[in-house]
């Protein structure tokens, strides 16, 4: 069954090494949905989250690939209700909202965001969340028409256990 | 100690290679590598430079000499063209797990990723196809970039390293001092042998009836080939041995079956489908080893066990994965091991071998005593040789019928194109094998086609006085496409006949011994006179235009599909 499978791996950091991962999915012809790279909790280890649509038989396989990278300490792969994930998103909103009542207030109440810019011809509103509720919060914007720019992040993740345990040792 | 003179990087390159133990360097200069070949010019009492005359000449003589001799084998060439020459070399090498340390020159790095002349991306284009790489844009970087290089391309699964240098590095001067890499953290080459699996093991080889041993390279690549055959005697196991572990087992050896896979021989395939538990050892159940998997091995349990972790249940989902060293897990298996006569299972052997002989083998040669067939070559080859040469093939029906009547007596002996099956490897490979074992003999065994991809090696072969022996099985045609053609594809030729040259002044221009045979009645004495030669020795044999190697499991057929004859 194809999901969505969601790589975690720790790396020397050191050039290359996102070359050499992201090369073992485009092998597999495997499209990257999303992928965070960045310095882990320890000095020197940096941490990559990238996510994926396939099936378990295939991440598995690629995973034991992802570990014969000399420069990769540490690879798992987790389907995303193991993990806690969490994604920031900005929502570049037309500065008509402010004259419709209420609609501040339920974007920021109901939706549990908040206003970072405003400016007689936009408003900046962030929201952290899990994926769908982001997801949601834009469909929201969109049908009411006043949306005029999306971004969002990679996923910021930990594990309900502790994964970086055994880099410790290191 | 103290206050060493500086040295620049060209010459530190050279004095960590040395202290890496090597010996025999295959390479070709150019503009980007000028500096290390200036210090090479005062090294020539340590190290033996080998001008080959291609870059890829000079890739595969380096796996030919690491093949043979078990040692790392090192290529240095220029950047740009003399880079991408290699590629085809390191993909080779890193699908047969063969250690390489390929150095290449690059632009200077204040020039990096300006187009400048001869500037390619050397590391992009070799990332997919090595075991790892690295540039290297400092002097003070190369002593650990090599001995890091060495520890990597040998340890482990031994696979190709691409050390990528700067010019500015090779001219820089600093503080030189060698020290080995034996550990780096994220990478653990050695893994640990879990005792509960070896015995879950034992206890499954000592109750099997029908159980098989699968011999691969990883045998040879660990030393283990005497573990191996303590192991399968203790146990009264049979051995079969895929392509890339030919010679691991002597042919010989009472309880050897044969050769696995597309082209191998009945018996091993035959026994494959209906043994009760399989031991694969040091490899990794390629497609052709395999044929269609879903019948693959029907009724055996199956055991795996291989230094690479990323193989166990790649392509065959097996029931004891094992992840160790071939040499520790077959020691520590044997300890628990228990004897079985099993001389009706070995039967099957002898049964399948008898079948093999009388529809394969026997109807090969010619009763007229004219036409001759690449068995005749082969196995009067191995006559003659007595099965102790070296035989490095090319691709092809002349490497199957190498690896299928060729014999040996000893380990490392059997050189072939296994997972990239590239043309044009054997010619360079063998030289490079000769070089490494300079008192074995080493044969080359070559179509007409593949041949002609490296024939100017012959150069090299001349200046450097390589006794090298080669034998091109010339048939007119890339004769393995052929026999697709003619089995799968309604016996439509397109484009595999060959125009050929002739081939023995070609050696003679290049002042080799040669001679053509064309009559059987001649090839045992023109053997015998190849075997003799004190130097190098090229001969052409000119066999049947249109025949097939058989048996043959048909590409994505079950290994009980197998077809033995037209
Ligand atoms: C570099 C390369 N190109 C193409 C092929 C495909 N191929 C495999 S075998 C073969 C024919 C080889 O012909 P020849 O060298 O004459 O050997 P023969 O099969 O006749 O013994 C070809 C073209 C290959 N393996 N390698
Ligand atoms: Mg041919």
């Amino acid at each position: 069954m194809v999901k969505e499978y969601i790589v975690i791996a720790f790396t020397e950091n050191q050039i290359g090494v996102l070359n050499r991962i992201t090369a073992l999915y485009l092998r597999r012809k495997i499209n990257i949905e999303s992928l965070k790279v960045s310095e882990s909790s320890i000095k020197g280890i940096s941490m990559f989250v990238i996510s994926a649509f396939t099936t378990q038989e295939i991440i598995e396989k690629l995973v034991r690939q992802l570990r014969n990278i000399v420069e990769v300490i540490q690879v798992e792969y987790y389907s995303d209700d193991e993990l806690i994930t969490q994604e920031i998103a900005l929502y570049k909103i037309s500065s008509k909202i402010v004259r419709e009542s209420g609609m501040v207030d339920m974007i920021i109440r109901s939706w549990n965001a908040r206003i970072i810019e405003m400016n007689p011809s936009f408003v900046v509103v962030e929201k952290t969340g899990t994926r769908e509720e982001i997801e949601n919060l834009r469909t929201e914007l969109e049908t009411r028409k006043v949306l005029l720019e999306f971004t969002r992040s990679g996923s910021v993740v930990l594990h309900r256990e502790s994964m970086e345990n055994t880099l410790n040792q290191l | 100690m103290a206050n060493k003179p500086k040295i620049k990087g060209a010459e530190a390159l050279l004095l960590s290679l040395i202290a890496e133990g090597t010996d025999t360097i295959f390479g070709y200069p150019g503009g980007q590598v000028i500096p290390i070949y200036d210090h090479l010019y005062h090294f020539t009492d340590r190290i033996n430079h080998i001008l080959t005359r291609h870059e890829q000449g000079a890739v595969h003589a380096a796996q030919g000499y690491a093949r043979a001799t078990g040692k790392v084998g090192v290529c240095l060439v220029t950047s740009g063209p003399g880079a991408t020459n290699l590629v085809t070399g390191i993909a080779d090498a890193m699908l047969d797990s063969t250690p390489l340390v390929c150095i290449t020159g690059q632009v200077p790095c204040s020039l990096l990723g300006t187009d400048a002349f001869q500037e390619a991306d050397t590391i992009s284009m070799t990332m997919p196809i090595s075991k790892w790489n690295y540039q290297v844009t400092q002097a003070s970087e190369i002593p650990s970039a090599i001995a890091r290089a060495f520890y990597i391309a040998r340890s482990g699964r031994p696979g190709p390293v691409v050390i990528d240098i700067s010019k500015n590095a090779q001219v820089e001067e600093f503080d030189f001092s060698y020290k080995p890499c034996i550990y780096l953290r994220s990478y653990k080459p050695h893994p640990e042998l879990d005792l509960t699996l070896i015995d879950q093991a034992v206890q499954m080889i000592n109750a099997a009836d029908k159980p098989l041993l699968l011999v691969g390279q990883g045998v040879k690549l660990a030393n283990a080939e005497s573990k191996l055959l303590e192991f399968a005697e203790a146990a009264g196991v049979p051995m079969a041995s895929t392509l890339m572990g030919i010679s691991a087992v002597p042919n010989n050896h009472p309880l050897f079956v044969g050769n696995l896979g597309m082209h191998g021989n009945l018996a091993a395939n035959e026994m494959t489908q209906r043994s009760d538990l399989i031991i694969a050892v040091g490899m990794r159940f390629s497609d052709r080893v395999t044929g269609d998997v879903k019948n693959y091995a029907p009724n055996a349990k199956i055991i795996h066990i291989d230094v690479d972790a990323a193989e166990l249940n790649k392509n065959i989902k097996v029931d004891l994965p094992i992840h160790a060293d071939a040499a520790d897990a077959l020691e520590a298996m044997k300890r628990g091991i228990s004897y079985k006569d099993r001389s009706k299972w070995m039967a099957v052997a002898a049964e399948n071998n008898k079948k093999e002989y009388e529809d394969v083998v026997l109807p090969s040669t010619d009763p007229q005593g004219e036409y001759i067939s690449m068995y005749d070559v082969i196995s009067t080859l191995a006559e003659v040789e007595k099965g102790n040469a070296v035989i490095v093939t090319d691709v092809g029906q002349n490497q199957m019928f190498s690896a299928r009547y060729s014999k040996f007596n000893q380990t490392r002996s059997f050189i072939t194109s296994g997972g990239l099956g590239t043309m044009g490897f054997g010619l360079p490979a063998a030289m490079g094998a000769k070089l490494g074992v300079p008192d074995r003999e080493v044969v080359a065994i070559m179509g007409d086609g593949g041949f002609q991809m490296t024939m100017q090696e012959l150069g090299t072969i001349m200046q450097n006085h390589i006794g090298l022996k080669m034998i091109v099985l010339n048939n007119t045609y890339l004769g393995m496409v052929r026999q697709w053609q003619q089995l799968f594809f309604g016996k439509r030729y397109s484009f595999t006949q060959l125009e050929n040259p002739d081939f023995p002044s070609i050696a003679a221009a290049y002042g080799i011994a040669n001679r053509r045979v064309e009559r059987l009645s001649d090839l045992k004495a023109a053997i015998q006179e190849l075997a003799d030669a004190p130097g190098a020795y090229f001969l052409e044999v000119d066999v049947l235009p249109e025949e097939n190697v058989f048996p043959m499991v048909p590409a994505g057929a079950s290994l009980s599909d197998t077809i033995c004859k037209e």
